[in-house]
């Protein structure tokens, strides 16, 4: 019989008022009752406890207790019974007994008992194996086994989604309860690679106390979603060695603990979080300051850091400034950068203006390669928000 | 269990030979399923047991008989399937089927009747001694019936159109009364409802005739059918006897017939009579002829039935109005008697402070002006749509039945089944007296059944739904019993069917002020607040949460209404009424223990609904209502946080309850504690400390059934199967009549199922346990024998 924990029973209520019909006649059957709770019996929950009805749900990362009983129904003392419990996944096969060690006899209507935990690591089909091995008083060998299947499901589902602005990154992951019963979220935590620190983003600090953005509401119903975030900030010995992230990043795993009815657990650790670093190509522009709000038609400050991604080529790079509809570059267009090595960075400060209002995007940024004669263009780096020069004196 | 354990010897000393017989038998029936197991494992799997069954040889076959027999862990392959379920809705459907198939039997028997057949010998032995029982008592009716019928007659000349109704009625009641009509009383036998009179008399007379059929005693089929249910149950001697009891059966029956109206009479707490049924309410016109001068029949005085009678005979067939006019002659004799004493002042003086402030209920708009129109009476008639009546019925006229003696049958045998003797409708006095027996007995199906007769006394029979009839405080009460005892068995969809007349509780004639004659003065709702409540949370049972939720919201609006009303020195519906300090103070308490009974049922739904948020809200709310249960529900939050399996939050609601409980000392507070630290290790996987805390509440208080039954379950957690299965036994034996309930038998099967192949025997000594001590409302899903 599979363990899972055991269920409260509930009763239904059905009061009357001393004046009714049956006078305090229900009051009583419910007093009476002892699955009710002794002085507030109209509480539906009650504190019996019921064992599980039917095998139910397992999903990955929960563990699997079941009972096995070997009971000798014959009327015949056997010896040397040995009972081995093991576990046929898809890709292995586990043994789950506590003991491998024979039992000398067992009498009739006795039985050996065991219970086997298994944290279940594996989706798909699951096989418990129960063999059972003994002798018979003529001493005869005797030997059977029996099969049951089961089905291991997913229990959460999650996706994440990156994404990174300058050297951070967020990560944003998407925890949903995919089981019919409702889920306690004891732990989500995003266990970073060796090249980040991690910084959770999902309490808000009020007064020194750190509250839940999720609020009172701790568990997941069935199919809702949470939304986890957090922010990955390459070390610094990493950050300054540009040229080291890029290609296919390890960013870290999520290490998923949940638990449900009376406390079962389950718990999920993701592979790893893997991350494509945006592709710079040899060169990567990224910015360093840019103002939020902007005046319309006044010029303003940015600060951009270039940096040569390629291995060993030094580049010889060449600023070119297109203007758009509403960005206006100030300078001089075209001109030269100077020597850049691998892996060096030169900052760069541009001033520019806006004629528009509104939220405006920053583009028109071209290098030039003047070797390879290639071209990089930068469209849409950033967004500043453009407003009327009264609105931001007053 | 015991004659498991002998049965268990006797097999020792049986020869050898019957356990080759076994085998041989078995072995075929393991060879099929070995050939399942093998379809169940992968192609490795196979080869794998191919290596490893090389050294069974000889004895192949003997090991799969004991394979066969260890067959102890089930696993289901598909998770989602459960027995239980799919043996629910079998059973509902059963319910239906078989109340379609009484349908059309009834509609048979209608054609039947039509023809006068008396077709087929079935039939004719039910007739004649039934004739000779309807001369005894049709005589003494007759006579009755006859003063009745004057009454309208001499009323007034206005209900012109209502006389002839009367006497075209009359006139098949003449015949099926006069003595030896064979005829008539071959009109009379099939009636489709299930009356008082027709089932005694199938009762008595039946009984030897069909008892050999051993005929499935689950559910009617059809009317003729009917009395064989009762029959298996009817071993009361009081009733099954010979010829010479008839006459004073007869006499019983006449008896149930005045007791019907007593009993509707002894339980209202006012002095006025109420009216039960339109026939009843035939001397009414008298009374109501001033007021409804020149109107036509269709107005809507307290018997608005009057214009619809003959509507009647095609619903529900011309014989219906023999079992009407039975009961109510009483009635009619006492409210001509009481009809002179109409004295408003007098009246408004007796109606009493506690009917007042327990009736008290907010009717909405429309039906408050309805309701002043009938108290002012603006205008000569009152139209009132027929939408607006309430108009129940009974839906279904029998589902008595007793699973428990049904498994006796099917797993002990007839002789074992004979044993099962438990009060049925039949066995007790047909009145709140008898009913009230039957629910302390927990003989609830019977208990419904007799709720369904004393309605079917009162004209709200089968198939009476949705005619006109009159209401009382009474007839409310015995719906309000009834409903709830469907809900009590679990019987939602019939409780919805027979709720569904009484629309959302607020139609204009479900209130006192509907009846100024019947009940000069009183004010309020005939509803019994518990009626409310039932009929709010009944949709949450039936898969429609939100709308219980609605319905308890309107609930509490009203209750909070009222309370301001109080509050503001108003009477509870917002009248001038003078009350004096302590009656207000009485009044806000009912009140606001009523309001804490509303958000208890909110909690309970949302609960339902797994909107844990909210229910927790709701229960702290219930918390302030009823601040000493706080101990108690605090423990059940925490509870609730357990299962949702935040241990954090549960401990903290655990360590409040100690708190609170710190203060007072005694029994229960320190066995509330030890149980919810036993929760908390459960919840941290922690079993042997959970068993630990669990036995020393049974230290304490050694006939305490859930400690016992946890610490049982905590043992099979620990893999102690056997030792859980002694504690249970142990339990049972101790105190059957206190712990049979369902929870620990489904334990206790599960762990026999557990433990052997063999445990049908065990579950059967349960069910004989259980015929014992158990009423016929025992739910036997637990014992899974199915």
């Amino acid at each position: 019989m599979r363990l899972t924990k055991p269920t409260l029973f509930t009763n239904i209520p059905v009061t009357c008022e001393e004046r009714d019909l049956p006078g305090n006649l229900f009051n009583q059957l419910m007093k009476d009752d002892p699955s009710t709770v002794k002085g507030a019996e109209t509480l539906m929950l009650g504190e019996m406890l019921t064992l599980p009805q039917n095998f139910g749900n397992i999903f990955l990362g929960e563990t699997f207790s079941s009972y096995i009983s070997v009971h000798n129904d014959s009327n015949q003392v056997v010896k040397d019974i040995l009972v081995k419990a093991d576990l046929q996944t898809s890709s292995q096969r586990l043994n789950l007994s506590a003991s491998s060690a024979a039992v000398a006899e067992l009498k009739p209507d006795c039985c050996i008992d065991d219970v086997i935990h298994h944290e279940v690591k594996e989706i798909g089909t699951h096989i418990l194996v129960c063999a059972v091995s003994y002798t018979m008083q003529t001493g005869e060998k005797m030997y059977f086994r029996k099969f049951f299947k089961f089905q291991v499901l997913h229990e959460v589902f999650y996706s994440s989604d990156l994404s990174s602005v300058t050297d951070e990154v967020f990560l944003e992951a998407q925890i949903q309860n995919i089981t019919t019963s409702p889920m306690f979220m004891e732990k989500v935590s995003l266990e970073p690679s060796m090249m980040y620190n991690v910084a959770e983003l999902n309490t808000v600090d009020t007064a020194g106390e750190s509250e839940s953005t999720f609020g009172s509401r701790t568990y997941l119903q069935p199919m809702d979603t949470r939304q986890y975030l957090y922010c990955l900030k390459p070390k610094q010995e990493f950050a300054e060695k540009a040229g080291v992230i890029k290609g296919v990043t390890v960013i870290g795993k999520l290490d998923i603990v949940w638990k449900t009815n009376l406390g079962e657990r389950g718990r999920l650790q993701t592979s790893q979080l893997q991350r494509m670093a945006p592709g710079y190509g040899d060169v990567r522009l990224s910015l360093e300051t840019i103002p939020d709000t902007v005046n319309l038609e006044e010029p303003f400050d940015i600060t951009c850091k270039i940096t040569n991604c390629s291995s060993e080529r030094t580049m010889d790079l060449v600023l070119e400034m297109c203007n758009t509809n509403s960005i206006h570059w100030c300078g001089v267009s075209g001109r030269q950068l100077g020597k850049l090595h691998p892996s060096s960075s030169l900052h760069l400060a541009l001033t520019l203006l806006s004629s528009v209002q509104g939220l405006q995007s920053v583009s028109g940024l071209r290098l030039t390669d003047t070797f390879l004669k290639r071209t990089y263009e930068y469209d849409d780096i950033a967004q500043v928000c453009v407003v009327s020069s009264e609105v931001k004196q007053s | 269990m015991e004659s498991n354990e002998s049965k268990a010897k006797d097999a020792k000393s049986t020869s050898d030979e019957d356990d080759s017989g076994d085998i041989v038998q078995q072995k075929t029936r393991e060879e099929i399923l070995f050939h399942e197991e093998t379809i169940d494992l992968g192609g490795d799997e196979f080869e794998s047991e191919g290596n490893e069954t090389v050294s069974e040889d000889s004895n192949n076959f003997v090991d799969k008989l004991n394979e066969q027999m260890m067959e102890s862990v089930i696993i289901s392959d598909s998770p989602n399937n459960s027995e239980d379920d799919t043996g629910e809705l079998g059973c509902l459907q059963e319910i239906v089927e078989q109340m379609e198939a009484k349908d059309n039997q009834k509609t048979q028997d209608e054609v039947d009747k039509e023809e006068f057949l008396s077709n087929g010998s079935e039939t004719e032995h039910e007739e004649t001694p039934k004739d000779v029982s309807e001369i005894g008592t049709d005589d003494q009716e007759e006579s009755i019936q006859e003063a009745v019928k004057e009454e309208p007659k001499l009323g007034n000349s206005v209900h012109v159109e209502t006389k002839p109704n009367n006497t075209d009625e009359s006139k098949p009641e003449d015949e099926i009364l006069s003595p030896g009509t064979s005829k008539s009383s071959s009109e009379a036998e099939p009636i489709p409802v299930c009356t008082i009179f027709s089932q005694a008399n199938n009762v008595n007379t039946q009984q030897q005739l069909f008892l050999p059929d051993g005929f499935e005693p689950q559910m009617v089929k059809s009317p003729s059918f009917s009395s064989i249910i009762e029959t298996p149950v009817k071993s009361n001697p009081q009733v099954v006897q010979p010829s010479p009891s008839l006459s004073k059966f007869f006499g019983d029956t006449v008896s149930t017939n005045t007791l019907a109206s007593d009993f509707f009479d002894s339980f209202t707490t006012s002095n006025f009579i109420s009216v039960s049924n339109p026939n009843a309410s035939s001397s009414v016109p008298e009374q109501m002829s001033s007021l409804s001068n020149g109107g036509d029949s269709s107005c809507a005085s307290p018997n608005p039935a009057f214009s619809v009678r003959n509507g009647r005979p095609e619903a529900g067939g011309p014989p219906s109005s023999v079992e009407i006019t039975q009961s109510p002659q009483p009635f009619s004799q006492i409210q001509a008697v009481f009809a002179g004493s109409d004295d408003p002042f007098a009246t408004a003086l007796n109606m009493s402070e506690l009917d007042r402030r327990n009736d008290a209920w907010l009717p909405s708009e429309e039906t408050r002006n309805v309701l002043i129109s009938v108290a002012t009476q603006q205008y000569s008639t009152v139209f009132i749509d027929k939408e607006n009546l309430t108009m129940p019925g009974l839906k279904f006229d029998n589902i008595q039945g007793d699973a428990v003696k049904d498994l006796m049958l099917r797993f002990l045998g007839e002789q074992a089944a004979v044993k099962r003797q438990v009060l049925n409708a039949n066995s007790v006095e047909q009145s709140f007296v008898g009913l009230k027996q039957l629910i302390s007995s927990k003989n609830w199906r019977a208990a419904v059944d007799l709720c369904g007769r004393l309605l079917t006394a009162h004209g709200q029979g089968y198939k009476k739904s949705g005619l006109p009839t009159n209401h009382t405080t009474d007839s409310l009460q015995l719906w309000f019993v009834r409903l709830a005892l469907l809900v009590k068995l679990n019987l939602f969809q019939n409780a919805e069917m027979e709720f569904e007349p009484f629309g959302n509780l607020d139609q204009p004639d479900l209130y006192y002020e509907y009846y100024p004659h019947v009940y000069p003065g009183r004010k309020g709702s005939m509803v019994p607040f518990s009626m409310r409540i039932l009929h709010a949370e009944l949709p949450q049972y039936l898969g429609n949460p939100q709308e219980s939720l609605d319905r308890l919201h309107s609930m509490k609006i009203i209750c909070a209404k009222i309370l301001e009303n109080l509050e503001q020195g108003l009477a509870e519906d917002g009248s001038m009424t003078n009350i004096t300090q302590e009656n207000r103070q009485a009044s806000v308490q009912l009140w606001r223990s009523r309001l804490g009974r509303v958000m208890y049922s909110m909690a309970n739904c949302l609960l339902m609904m797994k909107d844990y948020v909210l229910a927790v809200d709701a229960y702290h709310t219930v918390i302030k209502c009823y601040p000493q249960q706080e101990p108690q529900l605090l423990s059940g939050i925490g509870r609730i946080f357990l299962q949702i399996g935040d241990i954090k939050t549960a401990e903290k609601y655990f360590q409040d309850v100690e708190k609170v409980t710190h203060k007072l000392d005694g029994l229960q507070s320190q066995i509330m504690v030890l149980m919810n630290r036993a929760f908390l290790h459960l919840g941290q996987n922690n079993f042997a400390e959970a068993h630990r805390f669990f036995t020393e509440i049974l230290r304490i208080d050694s006939s305490n059934a859930v400690a016992n039954n946890n610490a049982a379950v905590c043992l099979l957690y620990l893999g102690k199967l056997k030792d859980s299965l002694r504690q249970l036994e142990g339990m049972v034996q101790q105190d059957p009549k206190h712990y049979l309930h369902e929870s620990v038998l489904f334990n206790l099967t599960t762990m026999y199922e557990l433990e052997s192949s063999r445990s049908m025997q065990k579950k059967q000594a349960l069910l004989e346990a259980v015929a014992i001590k158990e009423g016929d409302s025992f739910n036997t899903q637990c014992l899974k024998l199915g």
